[in-house]
């Protein structure tokens, strides 16, 4: 590039630089709007504000006078019309009825945790151990565990891992008058209900 | 672009045109990937299951997967050695800064394309390497779980389908467009060679033919996997510690921007490996690392008895203590082979010089004849060995026959040159070379005496004039047998230039 010779007049920006930067910025606010189009790379989020149902395996909906203490099914969210979705690890859930000591025999929601199945380690699915000595989340490639009560890892190589990704995502859930238990509808952030196969801070 | 194909009409060291090879591996890729692509289903459930289709059902799907596996493995591996060629030689110097960082960054995308290459199979080691690449996104500060939102969506099914996209378009897009910055303008093209390389790729195939691995299953225990070669260095630096973004995104990170600045770092102005050491030095320490990491990354503790933690974690101190260690045995290492090729080189000059009696084959026009008779009925028993051996469902080894199909072509197609050459060849020279007009005077003959250190001084302001012409004659590749040039490049030096080669040449030995 040659060597521009320095204004003259103090600090005037010159014609020439004038138009340059008014091409600039021409250039800029002609793409500014593709920004946004960056959104698209993202898969959308579950975005309903309507509660979701939490269906069990046979069909049925949770309800909290039939679902035993200390028990817990894998349970398919967001469910979709899709086989091959439907199969998806990511959306796979563990619903778990707290066993007594945790407070599993109340009647209210806190007696149900709802967390993602997938491993925060290297994605295999764990599962709820409901036997005696156990009563802990278990998974069966690396031997992660994970407190019922939490989601909590606290052994095994997740429970090494940085925040947020020691701790499973959880949706929370509510429940009618009725006993059926629902899906609140969640916020998809590691401060909200967390990222499936990446974590939620503990609040 | 004024591209220029030279088709030598001899044998050419490979070294020169290692870039070359890679871009035919690539082609090669691009049609058996092509290929593969009219069965492979990129959906979650079915893409393990589509490539055992491939492999076992469809007629010369093994044959297609297999030249495709061990062709993406020979591309990093080419691609490597002809960094390091380049490296080491200098030539990224020569206004060629471009080049070198262009290639860098293909080089880049070339393993991320092997990398996304074999995780769509989505068998278990597929999985493992997918959750450690997003882990490995989620951990970069502040932007990282938005980055593998983006790049990798939201669950498997994105994954895999996602990977397919950057595998079979975007990144091959991408290298297509910085392979055409980085070309030069002179291209070797030398078929025999690129038989050979298409050869060795089926040989190995057939010999080692690529296992479908197991399908994932979240809920059943994976074995241990590793992954492939070029990406163990990564891993075991990955075993070491849980610290995710400094072990497997900074270090790789400064390894990559720390060999793009290397040509701007470069003050040398000489271009050979002896006269740069510093550079010589930095780039062996790299090369030591790399093989003991890439080594490190594969081995696991055969002993079952221990915890899989155990077996699998790499003390970090001990690691990082190695890598620390290489440094000053690699500096001294190449000091001293730099002593000793100068040493070498200088006790050269002191010999009497032999007589260039390099022993070429010269071949009669019968025994040409009788050669390519042969080969030919060689060729036809192959074809035959290889249709039989599909018949048989020994598809390995009807690929490993094809593999040498491919060698026996690459020799036929070199003595065809050859004869070529010969036909074309002017009489032969005289049997004493003239003498180059600055090369020493016979009085030098002498062994080793009280002037050697002399002698040697002035060898040494020989050598670095020689040095100098060597720069100018980029591709003198040891051809001293006869007076037809090389490469169509040399053709239109004087003699005086082809003398200095032939000096130079001298010196390599």
């Amino acid at each position: 590039m040659a060597q521009r010779p320095s204004p003259k007049s103090g600090g005037k920006v010159s014609r020439r630089d004038f138009i340059k930067l008014m091409a600039a910025a021409g250039t800029v606010m002609t793409f500014a709007v593709f920004a946004d189009w960056g959104k698209f790379l993202p898969p959308p989020k579950q975005q309903s504000t309507e509660r979701q149902m939490v269906e069990l395996p046979d069909g049925s909906q949770a309800n909290v006078n039939s679902f035993p203490v200390n028990h817990a099914e894998a349970v398919i969210f967001p469910k979709t019309n899709d086989p091959v979705l439907n199969k998806e690890s990511f959306r796979t859930w563990q619903f778990i009825r707290l066993p007594e000591e945790l407070g599993g025999k109340k009647n209210d929601a806190s007696a149900f945790r709802m967390y993602s199945m997938v491993c925060l380690h290297l994605w295999c699915l764990w599962k709820y151990w409901p036997q005696d000595g156990r009563k802990r989340g278990e998974c069966p490639c690396h031997g992660s565990m994970y407190d019922p009560l939490t989601g909590k890892a606290f052994a095994g190589p997740a429970s090494l891992q940085a925040p947020p990704s020691n701790v499973l995502p959880m949706l929370d859930l509510e429940i009618t008058s009725d006993g059926n238990v629902w899906i609140k509808p969640p916020n998809w952030s590691p401060n909200g209900n967390g990222v499936v196969g990446y974590g939620r801070f503990l609040t | 672009m004024g591209l220029k194909f030279t088709f030598p009409s001899r044998f050419v060291s490979p070294l020169g045109f290692l870039g070359m090879l890679t871009f035919v591996i690539f082609i090669i890729l691009g049609i058996t990937g092509a290929l593969l692509m009219l069965y492979y289903e990129p959906i979650l459930d079915r893409a393990w299951d589509s490539v055992k289709n491939i492999n076992d059902v469809i007629p010369y799907g093994f044959h297609l997967r297999n030249i495709h596996y061990h062709a993406s493995n020979a591309m990093v591996m080419v691609a490597l050695l002809h960094m390091y060629y380049q490296y080491f030689s200098g030539r990224y110097k020569i206004r060629n800064e471009i080049l070198w960082v262009t290639g860098i960054i293909l080089g880049v995308l070339t393993i991320l394309e092997a990398f996304t290459g074999y995780d769509i199979i989505f068998s278990e080691r597929a999985e493992l390497a997918i959750s450690i690449a997003a882990s490995l996104t989620n951990s970069i500060p502040i932007l990282g779980p938005q980055m593998t939102e983006a790049f990798f969506g939201g669950g498997f099914h994105d994954f895999v389908l996602r990977f397919y996209a950057f595998h079979v378009f975007l990144l091959p897009i991408a290298m297509l467009g910085l392979m055409v910055v980085h070309f030069p303008r002179f291209l070797v093209f030398d078929i025999p060679m690129v038989m050979a390389i298409t050869g060795a790729i089926m040989l190995t195939g057939g010999v080692f033919p690529v296992d479908m691995g197991l399908k994932f299953d979240p809920n059943v225990p994976p074995g241990i996997t590793v992954p492939e070669w070029y990406l163990t260095g990564l891993y075991s630096f990955l075993r070491s510690a849980y610290d995710k973004f400094t072990t497997g995104v900074a270090w790789p990170g400064l390894f990559i921007f720390a060999l793009l600045i290397i040509p701007f770092i470069d003050r040398y102005k000489k271009f050979s490996w002896k006269d740069r050491p510093i550079i010589t030095a930095i780039g062996i320490t790299s090369l030591a690392q790399i093989i003991v990491t890439t080594y490190w990354g594969f081995y696991i503790d055969p002993d079952r008895t221990k915890s899989l933690l155990e077996r699998l974690v790499i003390d970090p101190v001990f690691l990082y203590l190695v890598m620390i260690l290489l440094v000053p045995l690699s500096f001294g290492f190449t000091y001293m082979m730099i002593k000793l090729a100068k040493n070498a080189e200088a006790n050269a000059k002191i010999q009497p010089k032999k007589p260039t009696t390099k022993s070429s084959i010269n071949l009669t026009e019968k025994w040409i004849y009788a050669i390519f008779v042969a080969l030919l009925a060689f060729q036809i028993y192959l074809n035959i060995a290889a249709y039989y051996a599909v018949l048989n469902g020994m598809k390995n080894y009807s690929l490993f026959i094809i593999g040498i199909m491919m060698l026996v072509f690459a020799g036929m197609f070199h003595i065809f040159r050859h004869g070529k050459s010969m036909q074309k060849a002017p009489p032969p020279t005289p049997t004493i070379p003239p003498m180059p007009a600055k090369a020493k005077p016979p009085s030098l003959t002498q062994p080793v005496g009280p002037e050697a250190p002399q002698i040697a001084a002035n060898t040494k302001v020989l050598g670095d004039s020689a040095a100098k012409e060597k720069t100018l004659a980029p591709s003198a590749k040891g051809s001293t047998s006869s007076s037809q040039s090389v490469q169509s490049v040399n053709k239109t030096e004087s003699a005086s230039a082809h003398s200095e080669q032939k000096l130079v040449s001298d010196e390599k030995k």
